[in-house]
This record gives C-alpha cells, structure tokens and sequence, in this order.
C-alpha cells in the first residue's frame, strides 16, 4: 500500500517550513553565470554591427553616436542598442563580437511597465561611469 | 438508443517559445464519440504552429536557425538543436572533439530526467493526486538547478553549436552536479516504488489502453510508447551518435502493453539517465576544446543533405537539412514524436470509457502546455458547457 | 551503387541507388510502383520489422518536380532507408498507402496541406489540417518556393 508512505511525509511537511520562495519579498539564489542582462562597452565596441546581422530575434539595432564622442577604432560611428523586450538572451552577439565588447552579467529582474533597451547603460560606459556587474 | 453525450477534447501540440511567432494556430482536437460511458470512434482535427517554422529556416542562415530550432519545444529544446547541429555537421563532415560530445550527452540527459518527471508528476495530477505532483515538482527543481549550472539557463539552454558545445565546466561544477544527482536518484527511486504499490495509481493505469507490439510498428509510434509494448527501438541505439558508442546504457523495455508500463518505462528511463550522467561526469576526457570559436566557423556550406535523428524524451526526433552551396539552407525538415504518437493513435480509445480518454492521451507524451480544455456537448438538452480534463477524469460531467 | 542485400528483393522496382550523409541509402523508385515496394516490404520483413519514420516533400521550382521521400527504419538493426520519388509539379498525384500502413496517415495529411501533393485513397486529406483558414482559403500551399505567407 503505498498510502502510508506518502502519508509520513504530508505529516512531517504539515509542520515545516514551506518550500515555496515567495519571489518577490524573497530573493532568489541564482548562478553567477546565469544569462542575464548584457550591453555593449563603448571602450572597445569597433561598430562592425555583426551583433546585428547575427542576432536570431532581430533585437539590436546600430545607431549613430553623439556627435561629440567618436572614438577612432569606431570609425563609422555605430553603437548597438539591444531591446530587451525583443532579445531571447541567447548571447550569440557576446560570442561573435570580434573585440569582445559585450559586459555581462546575471540581472534577471526586466519586468517592467515601460519597454527596456540598452541605450542608457551603454552610453554610460563611455564616460566612465557604470560598467562591470550590478 | 443513440449517443446523448458527444465529448470533443482540444488538445495543443508543441510550445513554440520564440522571437518569431506567426499567427494564432488551431489547437488540437480529439472528437470522441461516446456511447453512454464507451468510447466508439475518435477524430483528430490538428493544425500547430511548427510549421511556420519550416518556412522560416528557409530564410535564415544556418546559425540562426539553431537558435530557432531550439524553440520548437520548451520542453525538449537540447534534443531539437542537437539535432539540427548534428544535420549540419554531418553536411559538412565535422566531427566535435569527444569531450564536447560528452557534454552534450549531459545535456540531453538532464533534460530527460526532467521531462520524464514532469510528466509523471502530470498522470498524477491528472488522477487526482495533487499531493504526489507536488512533490515531484519540488524535487524537478533541483535537476532545473543542474540545467542552470551547466548551461546558464534553467528552461532554454542554448548549449549546442556546430564542433562542439557554447561553456565548458571546471571542477567545482562537477561536483556540484554530482551531489545533485544523488539527491535526485534517491527521490527517483522512492516515487518509482509509488507508483509501483498505490492502488490509487494502479488501479486507475493498468490494463488501459492496451497496444499492441504489431499495432505499433504498423502505426509508426515512437518513444515510450513503443518501449512499453516490447518493441526496443531507440535511436541511442541505433545510430550511437555523440559519445553513447562510448558511454554504456541499457534500453528499457516492458512487456504489459498498458499505460501502466508506458509510465514505469519513464521511471525506469530517469534512473538510467542518472547512471549515464554520473558516468559522463566521472569520465570527462579532455582531448580537446569543448567551446569552438564561434568567429571562425565557416559561413557557406556545401551543398549536399543530412538526416539525423534523436532520441527525445518523447520519442525519436528527425531533422533533414539540405543545402545548395548559400548560406541559407534550401529545406529543413522537423518530425517530432508527438506527430506520430498524437495523430495515428486514435484507435487506441475504442473500447474504454470516457475517463480512461485523458489517461491514455497523457501516457502517449503530448508537449505539455496541451491537456486544456475539454467541451462537453449535451445532445439531449443542446447544452456545451467546458469542463477541464481533470474533472472528466474524475468522472464530474 | 549496388542494392544492399537486405532488400535484394526489390530490384525490378528499384532504378537508381546512392548515399545520403552519414550513410543512408535512398533508393529511387516510380511513383506508380509506391504500393508494390511497400507490399513486397511487409511481406519479407513482416509486421514488425519496419516502419515508416517520416514522410518529406520538397519543392523543386526550377525542376518543375516535387521530391517525395518515405522513409524507413527496419526493427532490430536500425539502419534507415530512404525510397525517393520525383512527381510532376503541375499535377501531383501518387497511391496512397493508408490501407496497408497506417502510419502514413500524419505525414500524407501534412505534405497535403502544405505542398499540395494528393494522395489517392486517402478519405481524410482536407485543408485545414496545419494551415489557419486565412492562408487555405486563398488556395495557397505554403511550403511551395513561389508561396509567400
């Protein structure tokens, strides 16, 4: 009969603490390499867009840099900007950037009530603010 | 004395979870006929949204589409891009370094293990036995944690590429995912002994849905529900790619012919899976680099044609990729087991009663987000009013 | 190439054999000979020594051909066979293969909706099987190259 078997255990559980992590009141243990929020370091970004044409979900676009802040490795003057709504968090722009020029980290809170993209944590790497993980 | 009740169950096949998502897709549709409590006829009304993707392979190159592949299924996301990769690499004759096939293995047994647990956990649920779901799922946690470990995502892990596999594991990874594993062995076996001895479980599973050995190779079902029939085809065995023509595993095969067996033989299955990750993990060679630079790999492909089959969790899983020398193949095509197992299986509901229609529609497998909704269509009083598969289990309408 | 020794007794059917990667033989046979070779299968191999795995048609546009291809996979020594079929794109009709392998069921429904290839003696090919009503209803086979959905 496997009843009673079961049975020891809803009883023990009946008494404990539940297992359920109430999410957001809780925080929740994640690995430091899980796959979350990435943007590109304007320090090394050459602007060769193939983030871009590489991308399975079509979620980064180039744009033009202010006018006052080329860099001379960039010569044509483009900076990705990832949309977080569109993006599957694959990372196949992090792999196939030739200069390695995508921070990453493990930020997985992205709910939000207005669409999410990159432009403001990529351009602030470039005057030396902001950069490494969160 | 005609029928007074039609049942018409809609059921969904496959998740696509993805970027690209065409129009709304029919669900599917088992139209059961029922005579008082007896099932007489069953129609199946399909219409799923997988093909899209077949055309939309056709316009992206090569890379992309293994991402996109991948999101076929939710559940089965590594066998789909394995073997996706494994069509290509067989078009171009590339042959990944072993401890990259070592590591896929790993993948794609994790994933095994829970989606073997899922299901069980939903034949429980189904029954009525919300307790023993809820356990399974506790302990399904812990193999998602592998998943995360090794792979950098709990659910979609886009772990393959072409010659080998996207992270390497280090020592203490290892570890980890060994101790992992032991917890879940140990769990694995204790709810295997549940559904060995509850009669709750039994009496509701065995002798239900009988199949048998020359019914399945006649009506092409795969997977476990061709293992629980007696008939040993598994394409591990039979094609013995990536390192299981090196890795030693035993093909589980049951000889009762119902749906009892067709769950024990994914019970049977998770504990096997464990054993060959234990040994993969014990046995990593290093011969070589696991991760390809993804910038060198070469852009045109010959042109020429694959075909690659996987063993799913559900079954065995084709793919046929043909190129004509772009950088965008000419066809791929995707059979999934849930095809074969969903559409030619309506005749194995003739003859039971209508509670017995979810638990032999669950023991075949379908892709989950599937047992909706049933409607219920009163003939007597022109009534249809929606009731969940549960409750027409349980025998409320 | 020469027709492995397993299925010697197709070779009246059989006009062309070749190698698909890794090493899957396709052997090319008529369409009006579909039902024989499969006959013949089921009598030397039995009820349980094969079964048809997949069921793939692709469009050839330059060709003015559609390529049908069935493939089977024998029981206890997994080795996949591939019988291969070239059907004229203006009109493409073969036997259908329900009433003696019923697996054929899902993979002629599909290449119905999708290519547009009719099977006869199949009672239950309709449209709406994959295709949503507002690409059917057009008259449009999506998985055609001229197709654009």
């Amino acid at each position: 009969m496997g009843g009673p078997a079961i049975l020891k255990e809803v009883l023990q559980r009946f008494f404990s603490k539940p297992v359920t992590i109430q999410y957001p009141f809780e925080h929740v243990e994640v690995e430091k390499d899980l796959r979350g929020r990435h943007y590109t370091d304007l320090n090394k970004c050459i602007g060769c867009g193939l983030c871009a044409l590489e991308c399975p979900a079509d979620a980064i676009k180039m744009e033009k840099l202010p006018e006052d802040k080329k860099p001379k490795r960039n010569p044509r003057g483009l900076y990705p900007v990832i949309d977080y709504g569109l993006c599957v968090f694959c990372y196949r722009c992090v792999t196939v950037c030739p200069v390695n020029a995508f921070i990453v980290t493990n930020y997985y809170h992205l709910a939000s009530p207005k669409k999410p993209d990159s432009r403001d944590l990529t351009l602030k790497t470039l005057s030396g603010e902001g950069g490494g993980g969160m | 004395m005609g029928a007074t009740k039609v049942v018409e169950i809609p059921v969904t096949l496959e998740i696509p979870i993805g970027p690209q998502h065409p129009a709304l897709h029919e669900p599917l549709m088992l139209k059961v006929y029922a005579d008082g409590e007896e099932v007489v006829k069953v129609d199946v009304n399909t219409g799923y949204n997988h093909r899209g993707i077949e055309k939309l392979c056709e316009r992206n190159s090569f890379y992309r589409n293994i991402f996109i592949c991948g999101r076929v299924c939710g559940i089965c996301n590594t066998v789909h891009a394995n073997c996706y990769v494994r069509a290509v690499e067989y078009l171009m004759d590339i042959d990944p370094p072993r401890r990259a096939k070592y590591l896929r293995v790993l993948a794609m047994e994790l994933e095994r293990i829970h989606s073997h647990m899922l299901i069980n956990a939903i034949m429980a649920e189904i029954l009525g036995f919300d307790t023993l779901f809820m356990y399974i799922m506790r302990d399904r946690e812990k193999v998602m944690k592998a998943k995360e470990i090794l792979t950098g995502n709990r659910v979609l892990a886009d772990y393959m590429m072409v010659g080998g596999v996207r992270r390497d594991i280090d020592e203490v990874k290892r570890d980890r995912l060994l101790k992992i594993l032991d917890t879940v062995e140990r769990e694995a076996k204790r709810y295997m002994r549940v559904f060995e001895t509850d009669d709750t479980i039994t009496k509701r599973l065995i002798d239900v849905g009988v199949i048998k050995p020359s019914q399945i190779t006649r009506y092409g079902l795969l997977g476990p529900t061709a293992r629980g029939s007696n008939i040993k085809i598994d394409a591990r065995m039979g094609d013995r790619y990536d390192a299981y023509d090196e890795v030693p595993f035993n093909v589980v095969v049951r000889k009762e012919m119902d749906s009892w067996a067709r769950m024990m033989v994914r019970w049977e299955e998770t504990l096997e899976s464990i054993t060959i990750c234990k040994y993969a993990l014990e046995h990593l060679p290093s011969d070589g680099p696991a991760v390809p630079d993804e910038r060198r790999l070469p852009r045109k492909f010959p042109p020429g044609e694959s075909f690659a089959r996987v063993e799913a969790p559900r079954g065995e899983l084709t793919y046929y990729v043909s190129s004509v020398g772009k950088q965008i193949p000419y066809r791929v095509k995707i059979r999934t087991p849930s095809f074969n197992n969903i559409i030619n299986s309506s005749f194995s509901y003739i003859g039971y009663s209508i509670a017995d229609v979810p638990v032999i529609l669950t023991s075949y497998d379908p892709c989950i987000s599937c047992m909706e909704r049933a409607v219920v269509i009163d003939t007597e009083r022109g009534v249809r009013k929606s009731v969940s598969l549960r409750q027409l289990a349980m025998g409320e309408i | 190439m020469e027709i492995p020794e397993r299925l010697k007794f197709l070779s009246d059917l059989v006009k062309q054999v070749y190698t698909l990667k890794p090493n899957r033989i396709v052997l090319e046979i008529d369409k009006e000979n579909v039902r024989k070779v499969f006959e013949s299968l089921l009598d030397h191999l039995g009820d349980t020594g094969f079964y048809l795995a997949v069921i793939t048609g692709t469009d050839y546009p330059d060709k003015n051909m559609i390529r049908l291809d069935y493939y089977v996979i024998t029981h206890p020594d997994k080795e996949v066979y591939v019988f291969r079929t070239w059907l004229p794109r203006d009109d493409p009709r073969i036997p259908s293969l329900i009433d003696i392998l019923p697996a054929a069921l899902s993979g002629e429904c599909e290449t119905y909706d999708l290519l547009g290839v009719f099977f006869e003696g199949n009672p239950y090919l309709r449209r709406g099987f994959f295709v949503p009503p507002d690409v059917y209803e057009k008259g449009i086979y999506p998985l055609r190259k001229d197709a654009e959905v």
